[in-house]
């Protein structure tokens, strides 16, 4: 579905209470259509069947055409989002686990809000990985990768994501600005905001992605021997 | 991969004669979830595989209260998880199966392959050879990227830690590993299986290129408690940072005996006989649990990059025998 099929079957479906609202002694705006049925939000018991509210169009079918906003109305970038993670770090290994992720993310007119929350599921997904497990490891010697398979080009399993909560904005402020990108903004604050939190957990920063045990434990290290604090 | 003559024996007898009596020539197919993957990467090229799957005697797992366990080499990694006895009798080797946390590997791949496969070091799975050198004959591993590589046991010029999760259970256990050849059956203790090569052409194990594993024996393990903690990374498969199995005897609050071996920090599965001494005759608390822990990787001599490999080795003995002590019985 495009972001202009959208703008005409809402503007299709505002045009049809338009004709129906008089038949309900209600105001367009009070009209919802629920179960193949056009009825008043506030007394759901004054409704008219699909059928009914089509036989109120006249002799003409409605015919709506949608448009996207012309150049210049289109705002096609400065999409916002924040994230936050909630980690435990064990601090006599440095391995860092995922409790939980929350992503709030604005991409300006949602079209399917269950594929757009999906999407952002995968970033953060990704995001997890990128911050804790993947990366191509070079040979200084050899030029080769000595990584090049599933093995240890690692990648988190369902054990190892956490809960993950998304929430999409959505309404006034936000949809008329049109459909803006989904992709990669999500993408932009897992690692930053895993970092932080192991930061924030530890006392002292790892300044590096991945966040593999053996840098978690030489930062602890530099910080005062915190690894020996339990052993 | 490489075009290969498959057989299919029905008897060991038959699978041994199939075998060459030089390395390199034949492999032995059981799970596969490593040879194939060898084979595909030409890391090897072998002219005939024999599939032992199809041998009757080398499948399942019996128990007899005299002898103990018996693990035929072809079963499963999941057939060990769900053997009761094994749960209840030997926890160290059942946590140890646990930890091989993919469901497809666990069910196809056998606790002789576990025991058998070949070491995961990168320079080697990369085509340069077990002891991974240039073709000018520079080892690779010491002056590279060595942060999976042995902590223990690696003044060279095998730098690579043995990769099996069953290991440093059974020898914690005591156990038997029975070959067999064309001159018959041997029995050799689990501690004594697993070698250090020192040069092309040996490998990691004592098993001939014409002999096969056929059967662990584990005794019976009265009063034992057993864990294997391992550290790894990932909820998902992967490999141990380090681990260690340990299998104690307590009498009146106190260690009477301790076996405990470490995984993952050397060419072999390392029995630190100096970790057991530390705990012997010891009540286990945090202390004693650490002293062991520090005696085990006292002699750890880190390569350039995986010192952190001694604070976990350190962490693994130090939860095992902790855990051992609140639990380590079903």
């Amino acid at each position: 579905m495009s972001a202009s099929s959208r703008r005409a079957s809402v503007d299709a479906l505002d045009q049809l209470f338009a004709k129906a609202a008089p038949a309900l002694n209600a105001q367009p705006g009070d009209l919802e259509s629920v179960g193949g049925a056009i009825r008043v939000k506030s007394d759901p018991g004054k409704s008219l069947t699909w059928a009914q509210a089509c036989g109120k169009l006249g002799g003409l079918p409605l015919t709506v055409r949608g448009k996207n906003p012309g150049p210049g109305n289109l705002i096609s970038q400065g999409v916002g989002g924040i994230q936050m993670a909630d980690v435990s770090v064990d601090i006599e290994t440095g391995i860092v686990k995922m409790n939980r992720m929350v992503a709030v993310q604005d991409c300006g007119l949602i079209i399917d809000l269950k594929t757009a929350e999906s999407q952002v599921y995968g970033a953060l997904i990704m995001g997890i990985c990128s911050a804790l497990y993947e990366e191509k490891i070079m040979d200084q010697n050899t030029g080769k990768m000595l990584n090049p398979n599933m093995e240890f080009y690692k990648l988190a399993g369902i054990g190892d994501i956490g809960e993950l909560m998304v929430h999409m904005m959505t309404g006034k402020g936000y949809d008329e600005r049109g459909p803006i990108g989904l992709g990669e903004p999500p993408t932009v604050s897992p690692g930053a905001a895993i970092s932080n939190a192991v930061a924030n957990a530890v006392g002292v920063r790892v300044p590096y992605l991945p966040l593999t045990p053996d840098k978690v434990l030489a930062a602890l290290e530099k910080k005062g021997g915190a690894n020996h604090a339990g052993i | 991969m490489r075009a290969f003559e498959y057989a299919n024996p029905a008897t060991k007898e038959q699978a041994v004669g199939l075998l060459s009596n030089s390395w390199g020539e034949t492999e032995v197919l059981a799970g596969g979830t490593d040879l194939i993957s060898l084979m595909k990467d030409e890391v090897i090229a072998p002219k005939r595989l024999v599939n032992i799957k199809g041998i009757t005697e080398l499948h399942g797992i019996a128990t007899n209260i005299k002898t103990g366990l018996r693990i035929g080499a072809t079963a499963t990694i999941q057939d060990l998880l769900d053997n009761a006895i094994v749960h209840r009798t030997f926890p160290a080797l059942w946590d140890a199966a646990e930890g091989i946390t993919s469901p497809q590997i666990r069910n196809m791949g056998t606790v002789g392959g576990d025991l058998c496969q070949r070491p995961r070091c990168w320079y080697y799975r990369g085509g340069y050879g077990l002891f991974a050198k240039t073709e000018k004959g520079d080892p690779l591993v010491p002056g590279g990227d060595n942060r999976y590589h042995a902590i223990l046991g690696n003044s060279g010029p095998a730098y690579f830690v043995n990769p099996s999760s069953l290991a440093p259970a059974l020898i914690a256990y005591g156990a038997t590993f029975r070959v067999f050849g064309s001159s018959g059956k041997r029995d050799i203790p689990a501690e004594k299986f697993f070698l250090t090569p020192k040069s092309e052409g040996e490998r990691e194990y004592d098993l001939k290129s014409n002999e096969i594993l056929t059967e662990i024996i584990v005794p019976m393990a009265a009063g034992a408690r057993g864990v294997t903690y391992e550290v790894r990374q990932k909820e998902a498969l992967d490999w141990p940072l380090a681990a260690a199995s340990v299998v104690v005897n307590l009498a009146a609050g106190k260690v009477r005996s301790a076996r405990i071996v470490l995984g993952h920090v050397a060419p072999v599965p390392w029995r630190s006989q100096d970790a057991e001494a530390a705990l012997v005759g010891h009540a286990i608390d945090e202390k004693t649990a650490q002293a062991a822990a520090e005696a085990a990787v006292k002699d750890a001599s880190p390569l350039s990059r995986n010192g952190y490999k001694v604070q976990l080795a350190r962490v693994a003995v130090k939860r095992a025998i902790l855990a051992a002590a609140k639990g380590g019985v079903r």
